[in-house]
């Protein structure tokens, strides 16, 4: 790769249980994002990246990168295309325009993650029906293996294995959920001790409802430009300096690890790293927007990602180094736990607090110190593929 | 503005969409299972004579699971059909107790969902007769095999598991 590529800015709808279509989410979070960037239109988008993960199910649509362009009004003549990796939509969406500004086929991209789950309460099961189709359907999904009770196994085994408490995986969901309280657009507000998390429904033991992130409405966009370009629009940006992804050959649960870790998150994060020149992650990243789709798995991304040892993420959290004011602010932002999880826009929605808290513009109770380095991750699916990406406030 | 009425306003057509449909095949939780429709239909036969079954690759041994027509360690495809274990124990397992997926109307809540390990490999599976409370990792558990009702034209089978008595 030969061009310095930023994350200038970007915008966001509100995220929760919204009266609006998939076309109005669409819609808001491009207003959004142009509004956040005055000096940057839909007439200077040179490509388009749209992370949605189920539009066909949630809102009987395909083809909607297209679909945005003509919301938007946007004429793209280098690049448009929707990006489909489960939860990691969206970072695969940042990754692909990334990796086309670095190559020199465009200057300007607009990465938009779009999702509509909310069908109204009495077709919850349809959305559930959608969401166990991320395994193998023929021999998981039909076992009605949705994501609670799979990720309860992680739960399960990591306790098993390594000693982890109910006690510590509510630490991370009243963490994620406090920040979020300070977070002007997420779907859960409020402050929430660690002793609410477990009396809250026990609805895939050992995990109770507030150790999932929620089922969310909502939309995120960034733009993303060669260092010619962003040094027009800004002073402060996000530089990507490292990107990685690891995906093992398995997806059903014959070929997965054994449930208490996620050997790709390791291996993703770790090409990472060496791209940026991070050698030790613990000391040298500032914040981190990571993904708590459970409580569970921010307990195992901070061994995964080399924030703890193996098997010592609980102590981690029971410690105190991953508040904002600790070791490494992980999920200031709230977290999906907090923010919730509308799945092609979580990841845009990430990179925007990373970039945001690099600008410092996010509200005062969730700024972070003088951030310098910021880390983005994602899991997928079974957990059998992890995306990471390193920013920083300097360029490499 | 010339006009401020539709061409029928006084009387409304009225058009119709089905307030309820049949479980469209897409929604079908299960696969088709004959020869006509998969080529591992030989993994269903083989469920509805009582085996729990998988392939193996002739030329390079790789026993896979779900069965494959295509081996993943080498790209061959002389695979045949092997017996799995009909006993094996609890590796990992969770309860449902809300969120019931849309076409699994037979997976009443709660409902215990488990990877189970017959040594060979590992699947995940319902567990019937049991509850969480009662199961701890390790506990034996043996095959069951159930017939599906449901809109195929064919019948369908699908394995399960029950503790071990």
């Amino acid at each position: 790769m030969t061009r310095n590529v930023a994350i200038v800015g970007g915008g966001q709808t509100n995220w929760g249980d919204r009266k609006a279509t998939w076309k109005d989410l669409a819609q808001e979070g491009g207003k959004a994002t142009f509004d956040a960037i005055p000096d940057v239109g839909p007439e200077d988008i040179e490509g388009l990246f749209v992370g949605a993960v189920q539009p066909e199910r949630f809102a009987n649509q395909t083809h909607v990168a297209p679909m945005v362009a003509e919301l938007l009004g946007i004429d793209v003549d280098e690049m448009i295309a929707r990006t489909e990796l489960a939860c990691a939509s969206g970072q695969a969406a940042l990754r692909y325009a990334w990796l086309a500004i670095a190559a020199g086929q465009l200057d300007v991209a607009l990465v938009l993650g779009v999702e509509k789950m909310n069908l109204g309460r009495e077709h919850m099961p349809e959305v559930q029906s959608s969401m166990a189709n991320v395994l193998d359907r023929e021999f998981d999904g039909v076992n009605g293996l949705a994501a609670p009770p799979f990720f309860a196994w992680y739960a399960q085994r990591h306790m098993h294995e390594y000693g982890t408490t109910r006690e510590q995986l509510s630490l991370v969901a009243a963490k994620n959920k406090t920040n979020a309280s300070k977070t002007e657009f997420a779907q859960f507000q409020s402050e929430i001790d660690p002793d609410e998390i477990t009396d809250s429904p026990e609805i895939a033991p050992p995990l109770h409802l507030y150790d999932c992130s929620g089922i969310t409405d909502g939309a995120a966009g960034v733009i993303l430009m060669s260092e010619e370009k962003a040094r027009e629009v800004t002073d402060t940006a996000a530089w990507i300096t490292g990107s990685g992804q690891s995906s093992m050959a398995g997806n059903s649960i014959n070929n997965l690890p054994s449930f208490d870790g996620w050997p790709q998150a390791r291996k993703a994060s770790q090409s990472a790293y060496d791209q940026a020149g991070i050698d030790d992650p613990l000391a040298e990243i500032d914040v981190a927007e990571i993904h708590d789709c459970f409580s569970i798995s921010e307990i195992i991304e901070y061994e995964e990602l080399g924030f703890a040892e193996e098997g010592k993420g609980g102590q981690f959290i029971e410690d105190g180094r991953s508040y904002i004011d600790g070791d490494v602010a992980v999920n200031p932002r709230g977290g999906l736990l907090g923010c919730g999880h509308p799945l092609g826009a979580t990841g845009v929605s990430q990179a925007l607090e990373i970039t945001q808290q690099f600008q410092g513009t996010v509200t005062d109770d969730r700024q972070v110190d003088n951030p310098t380095t910021g880390l983005l991750h994602n899991l997928s699916g079974s957990g059998s593929v992890h995306s990471v990406m390193v920013l920083d406030r300097n360029q490499r | 503005m010339t006009d401020t009425t539709d061409s029928n306003s006084g009387k409304r057509e009225r058009i119709s969409v089905p307030e309820e449909i049949e479980l469209p095949r897409l929604l079908d939780f299960y696969d088709l299972q004959t020869e006509d429709q998969t080529q591992i239909h030989e993994f269903y036969d083989n469920l509805q004579e009582g085996q729990l079954t998988t392939t193996q690759c002739c030329d390079c041994e790789e026993i896979h699971f779900p069965p494959r027509i295509v081996c993943p360690e080498c790209t061959g495809d002389n695979l045949e059909y092997v017996e799995l274990p009909h006993e094996g124990e609890l590796f990992a397992f969770s309860e449902v107790r809300g969120g019931l997926p849309l076409g699994l109307s037979e997976h009443d809540v709660p409902y215990v969902v488990a990877a189970v390990d017959l040594g060979p490999i590992k699947l995940s599976a319902r567990i019937d007769d049991a509850s969480y409370g009662d199961l701890e990792i390790g506990d034996p558990v043996e095959l069951k095999i159930v017939e599906i009702d449901g809109p195929a034209d064919h019948k369908r089978f699908f394995y399960r598991f029950v503790p071990q008595r």
